[in-house]
């Protein structure tokens, strides 16, 4: 049966991947939410930063701002928005959940390689021209920017992956099982949270934790943030699998 | 001659405590317009979401163009179906989502979606959300005409568009349709009103197929009689009655099967009204005989006297 349908049917052979392409430009149809936004963040958080350094009396030796996570804070935001708004829609389309996927967090991907390389470039003219001029600290922050300039930007890239996954997750959970899903994951998470608390304690682990935190680098938590993306990546997918618009 | 693109084999869909689909089988064939009736609840999105993969299947299976159709982008890319209630990115005006849907339609025709948005009085730039009942509708009626989709499925198209704009989508989804056939499947709770543009009937009621046949075939198969009960009543003894209905000293019935010359002649000498039933009283007379006995008519439709003229009731609701 499946044969005749194939051979009276010139079948369109359409390469699949265009059509993860075409999801990547249909988030793109309106600049605004993934280009128009951050940018306005970006720039608007620096000025009023800028604003502030100029303010505060030249005697304080470095004017500290941590408007720079801003951005970041609506990438958290529009991996929620980036699900809600166009999976039901890219439905719609008739665009396979596996190219609605592809397509969306591939396009983020790009943005967030972008705007990392970017805090890596402001960072390096904010310590070539002693903070702008203002002694001003927004985009080389000090944990960060002494390593070199790729431990920089993964460091960015993987923050942003993280929190745009943690948000395109959760609302994936919310679309198939709606508030009980939310529900069950946050507890789920304050379930082992609080677990880990109470058997560090009871383990007498404090000390060792502490030292280990304060070993930490940029390269080993972006390291151990990336293998969270990872899993939160295939968590999405997999959770998006069997999604209904 | 006939290509099935689409075969359902016992399917089935099943929620907490409804069944919304209930072994279905069912079978459409190339270039064809299908009507997919049924009261609001009777499945029809349900089943048209597990056709195109937006929804899932209890049991059963499902194949489109030969394969099943999930994760399918071959199969997928041919299929279009914009649902009553589509969700469209909040901030898409008309012109986004057009743009869009020309991403993914390798036969979209960009210059038909701007004439029906035209003659829809469609505002292009003004936020879909933003817009009414109508205007969403027109929204949906626009990718589905120009998307040109080798199978297109339109739910409830009609939904708070006024009478001039129901017109226009019928009279252009008839042009398209002889210019580029292609298999259509129409889902209405509203019967009468796109009774003419069907080919083929497919009634379902609380997930169950209940007719599944050519539009022909259900024109024929049923025919009004009204007069004095007694005289009515002899006339129709040994038939099928499928729905009476008494007002003061009349009847009306409903029988199956049609009538010989002969016994036409004999109902015009006892006085008898003999006309022809329309597909909404059919299948309202059908849905409530499968359901509980209701001697109740439907609920517009006026006693004996007009019951037997196609009527278009389709603006009430």
């Amino acid at each position: 049966m499946s044969a005749i349908v194939n051979a009276t049917y010139p079948t369109l052979n359409r390469n699949a991947g265009h059509r993860a392409m075409g999801v990547a430009r249909m988030q793109l149809i309106n600049k605004w939410t993934f280009l128009g936004i951050p940018a306005v963040i970006i720039a608007g958080a620096f000025l009023f930063s800028a604003v502030i350094w100029a303010l505060i009396p030249d005697s304080v030796e470095v004017k500290y701002s941590g408007a720079g996570q801003a951005v970041m804070w609506y990438f958290f935001g529009l991996g929620i928005q980036s699900l809600t708004l166009s999976f039901p829609f890219s439905q719609g389309l008739s665009v396979s959940r596996r190219n609605f996927f592809l397509g969306t967090v591939g396009l983020f991907t790009v943005l967030a390689a972008a705007v990392s390389a970017l805090y890596v470039v402001l960072g390096i003219i904010e310590k070539a021209t002693n903070g702008w001029g203002l002694q001003g600290q927004m985009f080389a922050i000090e944990w960060v920017a002494e390593k070199s300039w790729f431990i920089q930007w993964f460091f960015y890239f993987v923050l942003m992956m993280f929190l745009f996954l943690l948000g395109f997750w959760a609302a994936t959970v919310y679309k198939r099982w709606q508030t009980t899903g939310v529900l069950v994951m946050t507890l789920s998470a304050a379930v082992l949270l609080v677990g880990a608390v109470a058997l560090i304690t009871l383990q007498d682990w404090w000390p060792a934790v502490g030292t280990w935190i304060v070993a930490l680098t940029p390269l080993t938590l972006g390291a151990l943030a990336f293998v969270l993306v990872l899993v939160l990546g295939v968590a999405a997918y997999l959770t998006l699998r069997r999604a209904t618009p | 001659m006939s290509i099935p693109i689409v075969q359902v084999q016992n399917l089935s869909r099943r929620y907490r405590d409804v069944t919304a689909l209930d072994g279905v089988n069912l079978s459409l064939e190339q270039d064809k317009i299908y009507g997919l009736l049924g009261r609001n609840g009777a499945g029809k999105t349900t089943l048209m979401s597990i056709l195109t993969a937006q929804g899932f299947a209890s049991s059963g299976d499902v194949q489109v163009f030969g394969e099943h159709p999930y994760e399918n982008e071959k199969v997928l890319s041919r299929i279009c179906f914009i649902r009553e209630s589509q969700k469209y990115p909040d901030d898409f005006k008309p012109v986004h989502a057009f743009k869009a849907a020309a991403l993914f339609y390798k036969n979209w025709d960009e210059a038909m979606a701007l004439t029906l948005a035209e003659e829809f009085q469609l505002p292009m730039k003004r936020r879909i959300k933003k817009l009414s009942r109508g205007q969403l509708s027109a929204v949906g009626v626009i990718i589905g005409l120009a998307s040109r989709a080798e199978l297109t499925f339109f739910d409830e198209p009609y939904l708070g568009l006024d009478a001039v704009a129901r017109q226009l989508f019928y009279d252009r989804l008839l042009t398209d349709y002889a210019q580029f056939p292609r298999t259509i499947v129409l889902s209405s709770h509203l019967i009468d009103e796109v009774a003419n543009l069907l080919e083929h009937v497919i009634i379902i009621d609380k997930g169950r197929i209940l007719i599944d046949d050519d539009a022909e075939n259900i024109r024929g198969s049923a025919i009004n009689v009204a007069g004095t009960g007694a005289r009515a009543e002899s006339f129709a003894a040994g038939r099928t009655i499928v729905h009476r209905e008494n007002v003061g000293a009349l009847v009306s019935l409903t029988i199956e099967g049609t009538l010989s010359p002969a016994e036409r002649r004999e109902a015009q000498e006892l006085g008898l009204e003999v006309s022809p039933v329309s597909l909404q009283q059919f299948v309202i007379r059908k849905t409530l005989d499968a359901g509980a006995p209701l001697e109740r008519a439907s609920t517009g439709a006026a006693p004996v006297k007009t019951a037997g003229t196609p009527t278009r009731t389709g603006a009430r609701r």
